[in-house]
């Protein structure tokens, strides 16, 4: 099945029908998920749904999924793709037929996946990305996994063998620079941010609520809860010890949810560590494997928290120019030691040193802090009032300490450091931030400021690459515009692309 | 690779402060109050007619007190954008776009000509009646970096924009 010739067009290997196939079949049902949920249910209760038999329904299915198969084997027929000397082409379309060239050169990034039932059958799919908008993907779905990396070599090396010949060569050279261990990816479940897993917990429930009113209504959930509770009515401890149990059980989900998340998404994830790109391969379900080239990269970010570092957690992610979002959020990088961290930033950005003075925002920006601070407390105060009544003043027992604490460590972790080619900047309150972005990057540079910090001569800067802008909060006006004017000559001085 | 201090204030780099920002065209100025007069218009225009249709009580005695709040919103609405308008100004360098805007939250933006995309010229229907075009520069950053500098007369439009082309296609 493995071919190696690309000059012929040649359709991708015959599982191509089932992979097609099932993924129709899925779009199909998530589609029209909810009717089908409301469909079983009704058949649960009254044997029928708008008055067909079992047995029509299952024929109706049957029909169906019939029809989708058939579907995957005109459009399996239907894909063809060959290279020729400067371009890739692809024919697809059942009844419109599409045919699309790339030349060579255009081609941005190729990467390999593998979804779940790509593993089970074993063929990967291969996506080729160009520069320019969401849509100008290509997928090949299908391929044994020589193929694809053979595919994947051709499209690449005669791209780049203009521009140096012996980079194929070099290439070969593999080393697995960082493997995640089991371990480290359940502490990096455990300390992640569980107020966000809560929160997409809480919305996909209220989600489903929403949808299934009437059904959960029949059931009666809320009577037999409020039968439960009456019994601990009594006493106030009562009141006390469900809520405690409702807190620590929705803490329990989001952990867990968290955690999960992290190994499907992380599974195995591997850092390659090639002559010239590095490579991250992760994933239970959907495999992939991503390569980043160092001149294509925008901004990089560190991440971590007080918790993640005790247990020596950095999480980077890494923004290149022209991905779309949802390749985005594949870019990153979890579980890293500090000195991997390093290691990394040493390979894509050369001549990076940290060891630079760092300059802190003005006083004003503990200000701001306080004033966002300020504005949380007063609203958290009046949507306890209006829910709870007005003897809940104790909540700024907690809320004080927590706003001093907050203003304390913005301030705290604020810092920038610019030298001739890098830009770092810090931040994060809960978590601590590290940007870092090349100087010759930078699209455009923006002073801002407002009416109240141009009387305490006050400035932002906002500096903006390709995929990020980043801020520099609140620093004094003589010094952002020193900045403004340093980094903008540095831009324009050098003749150097910024991809 | 240190960095030091006088680097960064080093007074020979080319600085803003020496910039002669260019303010837009007055005719704009023409502009922006015949907007801001049609969103006040639609909102009052919305407002009335609700009082006409709306039989419910709570918005019938309240009429007048909703009605000076949103008439009380517009004045100000409309004093800031004459205020602002004094704080639209641009200038173009050898390198470079400056741009700068806004009353409550200034801000000045710079693009170098070199991380320009492409530019584009746009006349509305109603500024064409004041013969007046605005510029609009794409790079290739987020939304954030592109720039758009409206209210400059048609004449000196097209000499930036014929100016920024040459510029840009010279580069490459």
């Amino acid at each position: 099945m493995e071919i190696s010739d690309f000059s012929q067009p040649a359709r991708q290997s015959a599982k191509g029908i089932i992979i097609i196939f099932g993924f129709n079949t899925f779009k199909f049902f998530k589609k029209f998920f909810v009717l089908f949920l409301a469909l079983g249910l009704s058949l649960m209760k009254k044997k029928t749904f708008a008055s067909l038999s079992p047995t029509i329904i299952i024929l109706i299915v049957a029909g169906i999924l019939i029809v989708l198969l058939l579907f995957a084997i005109l459009k399996y027929l239907n894909f063809r793709f060959h290279i020729s000397k400067d371009d890739f082409h692809l024919s697809t379309g059942i009844f419109n037929k599409d045919n699309t060239i790339i030349p060579k050169s255009k081609i941005q990034n190729v990467y390999v996946k593998q979804n779940f039932l790509q593993q089970l059958i074993n063929v990967v799919s291969l996506n080729i990305e160009t520069a320019g908008d969401n849509k100008s993907e290509i997928e090949i779905s299908a391929l044994d996994k020589s193929t694809a990396l053979l595919l994947k070599k051709e499209l690449f090396n005669k791209n780049e063998a203009n521009a140096d010949s012996d980079s194929t060569l070099v290439n070969e050279q593999k080393t697995v620079f960082f493997k995640v261990s089991p371990k480290r990816l359940l502490l990096e479940g455990v300390s992640q941010n569980h107020l966000k897993s809560f929160a997409i917990i809480a919305s996909f429930v209220f989600g489903l609520y929403y949808e299934f009113k009437d059904y959960i209504k029949d059931l009666k959930i809320r009577e037999r809860i409020e039968g439960v509770i009456q019994l601990d009515e009594a006493t106030l401890f009562g009141i006390f010890l469900t809520n405690l149990f409702i807190v620590v059980l929705a803490i329990l989900f989001s952990l867990v949810f968290s955690v999960i998340k992290t190994f499907i998404t992380n599974f195995n994830l591997q850092v390659v560590e090639n002559q010239k790109t590095i490579e991250i391969n992760k994933g239970l379900f959907n495999k992939i494997s991503l390569s980043l080239t160092p001149s294509r990269i925008q901004n990089i970010v560190i991440k971590t928290n007080r918790l993640k570092q005790y247990f020596g957690l950095h999480t980077m992610s890494v923004k290149q120019a022209m991905v779309n979002a949802k390749q985005k959020k594949n870019f990153v990088i979890i579980a890293l030691e500090k000195n991997q961290v390093n290691h990394l930033i040493d390979k894509l950005l050369e001549n990076y040193t940290s060891h630079l003075e760092a300059y802190k925002p003005a006083y004003y920006y503990k200000r701001i802090l306080g004033l966002d601070m300020l504005i949380t407390a007063v609203i958290a105060n009046g949507i306890a009032h209006l829910i709870f009544g007005s003897n809940v003043w104790w909540i700024n027992l907690i809320l004080v300490p927590l706003a001093i604490l907050y203003v304390y460590y913005g301030f705290k972790k604020a810092y920038y450091k610019i030298d001739d080619e890098f830009v770092t900047i810090g931040g994060g309150v809960i978590d601590t931030t590290t940007n870092i972005l090349e100087i010759h990057k930078i699209q455009a540079v923006k002073l801002k400021q407002t009416i109240f910090q141009k009387r305490r001569q006050i400035t932002s800067v906002i500096i903006s690459t390709a995929s990020k802008s980043v801020k520099i909060p609140y620093i004094k006006e003589s010094e952002a515009k020193s900045i403004y004017d340093f980094l903008l000559y540095k831009v324009e001085s050098q003749d150097k692309d910024w991809m | 690779m240190s960095f030091t201090n006088s680097q960064i204030f080093n007074d020979a780099l080319p600085k803003l402060e020496d910039v002669k920002l260019k303010p837009i065209s007055k005719r704009y100025l023409k502009i922006i109050i015949l907007n801001k007069l049609a969103m006040c218009a639609a909102f009052l225009g919305v407002l009335i007619v609700g009082k006409l249709f709306i039989e419910r009580e709570a918005f019938q005695d309240n009429f007048w007190f909703i009605f000076s709040i949103v008439m009380v919103f517009c004045l100000i609405n409309f004093v800031i954008a004459i205020l602002a308008f004094k704080k639209r100004k641009y200038a173009i360098r050898d390198h470079d776009v400056i741009y700068a805007s806004g009353l409550i939250v200034n801000s000045i933006t710079t693009v170098p000509i070199s991380r320009i995309q492409h530019i584009e010229e746009s006349r509305s229907w109603l500024a064409r009646q004041f013969n007046l075009a605005a510029l609009n520069l794409y790079t290739a950053g987020e939304s954030g970096s592109d720039l758009s500098i409206k209210g400059l007369p048609h004449e000196e439009a097209k000499q930036i924009n014929d100016y920024i082309s040459v510029r840009i296609n010279g580069n490459q």
